[in-house]
């Protein structure tokens, strides 16, 4: 591998040597309208048939030889710039995409380059267009973008009214989801009806499936990468919305006119206002605060300040209730330091919680766990001759894991105080990789991720006579760990290379391979995460799970990259992927570490995708067949079972129709296979209790999933003359009513009252369904 | 935990529904089920033998009734017991020791059972059980308001003092005028100490009771894999189905050997009775 690392220096360097009487052109790209930086953006020099795509911030810089070239700026939804520069020394040029004349009032951003799907090296990567996802129904008429992702093809869910997703095999906790670059430990509110995002304030956002950039690391299976709006920096402006569920207001505008701006939305579900009025004392409600501050100093000195927090609280009663959230908060500081050279620094701080509490003067006790996580970022870019963009970076990332304290709040409580000792954690990475164009039809992206893991104290570790006993947990001996000493360090390597091969024009041939190392790990034993479960750092027990994922694919756009087809395979092998024992206890357990199993765990399959991105009529259509099992040593007796998330065939469709400047209509469709389930194979009798015999995990499945959504929002044509534009959006969840089994449980068997049937001997199955045909009016405006 | 929280998610959906369905269940074949109990009282020593039967049937459990049942202690001493020696119909299936025998605190118990050619074994401590110092009854403000079970009202207060110097884990059944009473069907009632204080003052019991009932309270001290099955018997009776929120269903772990279901108790029993007037 360091041999690997070496050659890769040497190439980079002998390019460098090469690029000697070049210029560079670079600069920001932005809407004309509102000042936002475009990402994504196509700068290309037909003369040269060179080109890059603006990165993450809106930022470009390409180096030609020296000429005048015409420089064509091109993005989906805008209008193409056709700029002739010359170019005799290095040229800085922002610039302004007026966007298209559009039907909708509405501005359209569509997130990608006309023809990014067949060009890009990138593949099994999908951009979540939130304009488009805005067209389609959604639950309570809550836009969703995580719902949205559920219908990717490569991803599933394990059912709906979750925020759970699994990609390619992975599961729930192997995806690193953030917002403005901070992770988000647990992006449910209300167990996952709803996620965290507010669409309002969604800018843009890209889940990586497959071929993971090097400048990612930390999760095996996926990156999803939100990015907010930076606010508008031309005019004040508004929009907002009230749904079934919650009502949104965001507000955004300059504080210096092109120089400086924010936006703060919020976002707060309702319900509760009326409960309580009805004078009901079970309660629950959820928040969102998004504020972002942005100020561009100068062509080379952009900063960005992103705070965001959510929070779901439920009481019942006056005496019982819990809570849980985020907070995250980014601070970003870009900066040129010459043509070519671009930097981005960022300090990162995240925090996720959740406290149990019970009021009671004789069993009250509060419960509180926590994550807080502080990182520094530094990535940079370098435009290393026409052919060559190299991005290296260092990330730096410190944990602290606060499991779980009971403390008794009662003035006679019985419960003792208890705490459960706090897990620190240091995380390095270095990366670099290279984006190089090799020759006309192919282009390569390489690099390497290092990472070393280091779980230190303070903390002790204790050692046992069977460290996977976990009935007896005889510990033998404790070592003690002062603060910052190393208990354990990993050191992983890991590759990331990309390939795309052009075929003829408009056709692509691509092929990626990387391997992910995760050494956070979610304390969960069920298919869904719950907000209740806690994250362990890999340490003196915990290895890190290491993903190994090779992926193929096919790309072809056809009408001028009016429709896009993409065809992938893929095989993913996971390393010591962390379960746990069966009837592993998993909470408030100082013996933990008894209860981890790693194993194998590995996966594959197709994915088939058709999208029409422009015009009247635009969707997608996918069908992904796949299959993931584990076999981990411990569980099952050993023996390779399905992974509760392997739903083999899935099939999506989502469809938007813009019938003319007032009515849009959108329709999704989505099919997949049951989730695997574990069922009794018979039942026995122990004193009163008839509990099941089970015997092999997961060998039955759920019936099939398939559900249909309608939805049409209507624009008001009087919005044309005013500044008030609302707008209504009136959808069906589960159009045809179908039954789609949530889960199955068995019981005595009893009648609707709870009486017991019979001898009490007898016992039933049953199965829990949670939507029915579920219509909902959404009222959304802008000012 | 993971029952409570599908109840949750099934009330915030608001609509959801639960409804009976017929399963195509694949049958395994039968496996035998050990129910010991060996405790420091008196005629409370037993050991009942039956065997799995499928998820639909109906009726008892069928009864192992000539297997070869022993319990020795750690001094050697080896009591046989025998299958049913008086012959009660609802008996069958049950074997009680041939001679007088009643277990100590401090001694470890193993089982020996031998039956369809089969030897299944078993081992536990019979470990102390709390003292309750005294029992108390209250009204239940919610149960006053909206009575689970007509009448019944009234909940029990315990009173105890937790050792703080060892570990213990404890078993709670609670009797109703002489009958074994849950608030649900599948409620077990146990604990470890690990979270409680020294002071147990009024701990309020699941189950309630009416005017004039006798109420009776027996605590079983546990060993540390008695909690664990308990707790895992719990979570399977209690589960959410295949894992949504929960750990998949799984066989509950046991002192039992050769995959055997069920557990050899060994307890000492603390028992405490109150009239509600």
């Amino acid at each position: 591998m360091l041999r690997s690392l070496l050659v890769l220096t040497l190439i980079l360097i002998s390019l460098a040597a090469r690029s000697q009487e070049k210029v560079t052109l670079n600069g920001y790209v932005k809407d004309a309208d509102n000042g936002e930086e475009l990402i994504g953006v196509t700068v290309y020099i037909p003369q040269l048939k060179a080109g890059t795509v603006t990165n993450d911030y809106g930022f470009y810089a390409l180096t030609v030889p020296k000429g005048t070239y015409t420089v064509q700026y091109s993005y989906v939804g805008y209008k193409i710039q056709d700029v002739t520069i010359e170019l005799q020394q290095n040229v800085s040029r922002n610039i302004n995409l007026p966007v298209e004349a559009e039907l909708m009032q509405e501005v359209v951003i569509e997130e990608k380059p006309l023809n990014e799907n067949v060009v890009a090296v990138q593949m099994s990567k999908n951009t979540i267009n939130i304009n488009q996802v805005r067209k389609l129904p959604a639950l309570f008429g809550e836009i969703d973008i995580i719902k949205n992702i559920q219908m990717l093809p490569g991803v599933v869910s394990a059912g709906e009214g979750s925020s759970a997703f699994f990609v390619r095999g992975g599961s729930a906790d192997q995806n690193l989801i953030l917002i403005d670059e901070a992770p988000v430990y647990d992006p449910s509110h209300l167990f996952g009806l709803f996620s965290v995002f507010n669409a309002d304030v969604i800018k843009d956002s890209e889940i990586y499936k497959g071929g993971i950039p090097a400048r990612f690391g930390g999760r095996l299976s996926s990156i999803l990468d939100v990015r907010t709006k930076d606010g508008n920096n031309k005019h004040f402006e508004g929009s907002g919305g009230i749904g079934s569920m919650a009502a949104r207001l965001a507000v955004e505008g300059p504080i210096v006119k092109d120089k400086a701006s924010y936006i703060v939305s919020a976002r707060r579900s309702y319900v509760d206002l009326f409960l309580k009025a009805a004078n009901e004392d079970n309660l629950v409600h959820f928040y969102d605060v998004n504020a972002k501050i942005n100020w561009k100093h100068n062509n080379s000195n952009r900063f960005f300040l992103a705070f965001y927090t959510g929070r779901d609280v439920f009481s019942f009663g006056n005496d019982f209730g819990f809570a849980w959230g985020n907070m995250t908060g980014t601070f970003r500081w870009n900066h040129l330091f010459n043509e070519k050279l671009f930097l981005n620094t960022s300090v990162i701080a995240s925090n996720f919680d959740y406290k149990l509490e019970l009021k009671d003067a004789i069993n009250g006790f509060e419960w509180v766990s926590n994550l807080q996580e502080l990182s520094v970022k530094n990535d940079l870019s370098y435009a290393l001759g026409t052919r060559n963009e190299l991005s290296f970076g260092y990330h730096l990332t410190g944990r602290r894991f606060s499991p779980g304290e009971i403390s008794p709040t009662g003035s006679s409580s019985f419960f003792a105080p208890q705490k459960q000792q706090h897990m620190y954690a240091l995380d390095h990475a270095f990366y670099i990789s290279d984006l190089q164009r090799v020759t006309d039809r192919i282009t390569l992206d390489y690099g390497v991720r290092l990472s070393i893991f280091q779980s230190v104290g303070k903390g002790d570790v204790y050692l046992y006579e069977d460290p996977q006993d976990n009935i007896k947990r005889e510990r033998t001996d404790t070592l003690h760990y002062d603060a910052w000493e190393t208990i354990k360090s990993y050191v992983n390597l890991e590759p990331r290379v990309g390939i795309r091969y052009m075929l003829k024009e408009g056709q692509s041939l691509k092929l990626s391979y990387n391997r992910m190392v995760q050494n956070t790990h979610l304390m969960s034993a069920g298919t869904v995460p719950v907000p209740f479960n806690t994250w362990n750092p890999s340490s003196y027990y915990l290895r890190p799970q290491v993903a190994d994922q090779i992926a193929g694919g096919y790309f072809r756009n056809f009408m001028d990259n009016q429709i896009e087809f993409s065809a992938e395979v893929f095989y993913k092998d996971i390393k010591d992927v962390t379960d746990f024992a069966d009837n592993a206890q998993l909470f408030f357990n100082k013996d933990l570490s008894t209860e981890y199993r790693q194993g194998k765990s590995w996966s594959y399959g197709s994915e088939w995708m058709v999208s029409k991105t422009r015009g009247k009529l635009t969707g997608m259509l996918s069908y992904t067949w796949s299959k993931v099992m584990r076999k981990i040593p411990g569980v099952n007796r050993g023996e390779a079972f399905p992974a509760n998330h392997d739903r083999r065939n899935a099939i999506n469709l989502q469809m938007a129709y813009d019938h003319n400047d007032k009515w849009t209509f959108g329709a999704t469709f989505n099919y997949s296979t049951g989730r695997p389930f574990t069922l009794s194979s018979g039942k026995y009798e122990y004193g009163s209790y008839n509990p099941d015999v089970i015997v092999e995990r997961n060998s039955y499945r759920l019936p099939d999933f398939h559900r249909l959504d309608l939805s049409a929002t209507l624009n008001p044509r009087k919005n044309a003359n005013r500044k008030w534009k609302g707008q209504w959006v009136f959808s069906v969840y589960n159009a045809y009513n179908r039954q789609n089994p949530f889960t199955i449980y068995t019981r005595t068997k009893k009648d609707d009252d709870g009486n017991i049937i019979g001898d009490g001997t007898e016992k039933e199955a049953r199965m829990i369904y949670l939507f029915p045909f579920l219509p909902s009016v959404t009222y959304n405006f802008k000012f | 935990m993971r029952y409570f929280i599908i109840t949750i998610f099934a009330a915030l959906t608001l609509m959801g529904c639960d409804e009976p369905i017929q399963l195509d269940i694949d049958q395994t074949p039968e496996h035998i089920v050990i129910e010991g109990l060996v405790t420091d009282i008196p005629g409370r020593q037993s050991v009942k033998i039956t065997r799995s039967v499928g998820f639909y049937d109906k009726g008892k459990t069928p009864r192992i009734t000539d297997a070869l049942v022993t319990v020795k202690d750690d001094l050697g001493e080896v009591v046989t017991f025998v299958h049913n020696p008086r012959n009660h119909a609802d008996s069958a299936g049950i074997y009680i020791p041939q001679s007088k025998f009643t277990g100590k605190v401090g001694r470890t118990y193993t089982l020996t059972v031998d039956a369809d050619g089969q030897r299944y074994e078993a081992t536990d401590l019979l470990a102390s059980v709390i003292v309750m110092d005294s029992l108390k009854y209250q009204i239940d403000e919610d149960q006053e308001e909206d009575p689970e079970d007509e009448g019944k009202i009234y909940e029990l207060l315990m009173f105890a003092k937790e050792p703080q110097n060892q570990l213990n884990w404890y078993l709670f059944k609670f009797y109703r005028n002489d009958s074994l009473t849950y608030f649900n069907d599948t409620d077990i009632y146990y604990t470890d100490d690990e979270f409680l204080a020294e002071n147990i003052s009024g701990a309020e019991s699941p189950v309630y009771y009416g005017k004039n009932d006798v109420a009776k309270v027996e605590v079983y001290s546990l060993s540390r894999v008695g909690y664990v099955f308990y707790n895992d018997l719990s979570t399977l009776l209690n589960n959410d189905g295949g894992g949504m929120f929960g750990p998949l269903p799984s066989s509950p772990r046991t002192n039992l050997s050769n995959g055997a279901l069920g557990f050899f108790q060994v307890s000492s029993v603390n028992t405490s009775t109150i009239k509600i007037e």
